[in-house]
């Protein structure tokens, strides 16, 4: 064996031995991608926001990963969608117990600054 | 997690620069002593020349430390939540109490993540971009330090390598440094190794399989 292949095999079997312990427990779909490129560009938040309604849509009763449910409700809440953001925050508090005190501030943020219900969504 | 398309990145960057020697084995007594069932990362303290590195970073960490087993708060609309309430400035948020975050988020535990490089230097023949982060949580009841972690990942392609595992490192390199460095594949690489690695990681969380059943390991 030619120590370039060699040298390959290596590489893999130490490769292999560092993604031991990362089986998914969840399905993330695009979410890592589609927050890196909203960062990039911030005029990106109608692909977050679709990535992230994808995950929760996808998840087809498996657990959604914590943080989306909350992340949605969050976008939904800067769009003005104030009732969508709280059944967003309900659904995080509820598959996820550990985020029930901050989502209860939001929920209470998200009911104070209502805009007429009716009308959410709509320009100013 | 390590996603399939990073992986000639990863066995390049492990090729290349070997795992760093391990440290002591860490004192995972007052970990123990909490067992956190969740972590709020907070604003990155950024000591790069790169503006955009804590975002960019944050867009790589809630997914590792969820594959772990924690529930990770939402991290975009907490850095958001945090900068309307006047706690953008990570230096003043990683120098102030844990206790307060505790409270404020109802989180058993405060990533604090600290940006030492981001940078690629640019050699006659070869770019070498580096990624150095250091991550600290601490106890969102009791304030303490519960786990310390520190990572360098180098990525230096060799100008004069050949044969096969040179062929891939170069086209990795192509790839790496085409117009701008994607420093990306290596944070997850330092998430990586951070978090997951036996010995010196964070012990498995409450939703995965070995939580509490790693005390050998950790």
């Amino acid at each position: 064996m030619n120590t370039g292949v060699s040298l390959l095999v290596g590489a893999l079997i130490v490769g292999l031995m560092g993604c031991a312990t990362t089986n998914q427990k969840y399905d993330w779909g695009k979410y890592d991608a589609s927050l890196y490129s909203y960062y990039k560009d911030p005029s990106k938040e109608g692909e977050l926001s679709a990535s992230l309604a994808a995950v929760i849509n996808n998840s087809k009763g498996a657990k959604v990963p914590p943080g989306i449910y909350a992340e949605y409700g969050y976008l939904q809440l800067q769009q003005g969608k104030n009732q969508e953001a709280v059944a967003s925050f309900k659904q995080e508090a509820a598959h996820w117990p550990e985020s029930k005190v901050f989502m209860a501030q939001m929920i209470k943020v998200a009911s104070e600054s209502a805009p007429a219900t009716a009308t959410h969504g709509s320009s100013q | 997690m390590i996603k399939l398309s990073n992986f000639p990145v990863i066995i390049a960057v492990l090729a290349l620069c070997g795992c760093a020697s391990p440290p002591a084995k860490p004192d995972y007594t007052q970990f123990r002593s909490e067992g956190p069932r969740s972590i709020v990362v907070v604003p990155v303290i950024n000591k790069s020349v790169d503006v955009n590195a804590p975002d960019y970073f944050l867009a790589t960490i809630a997914h590792p430390l969820a594959e772990r087993g924690y529930y990770v708060f939402p991290v975009n609309m907490v850095k958001s939540v945090m900068a309307d309430d006047g706690l953008s400035d990570a230096n003043l948020v990683h120098s102030g109490d844990p206790r307060r975050l505790g409270e404020l988020f109802g989180s058993d535990a405060i990533m604090y993540i600290s940006i030492e490089r981001w940078n690629a230097k640019y050699i006659v023949l070869s770019t070498s971009v580096t990624v150095e982060l250091t991550y600290t949580l601490k106890s969102g009841h009791t304030g303490q330090e519960l786990w310390k972690n520190h990572q360098t990942i180098v990525y230096t392609p060799q100008g004069n390598s050949n044969g096969l595992a040179g062929l891939i490192a170069d086209a990795v390199a192509a790839a790496i440094t085409k117009a701008s460095p994607n420093y990306i594949p290596l944070a997850n690489q330092a998430n990586a190794q951070a978090i997951n690695l036996k010995g010196t990681g964070l012990p498995a969380g409450p939703y995965d399989g070995m939580f509490g059943k790693d005390a050998a390991a950790f």
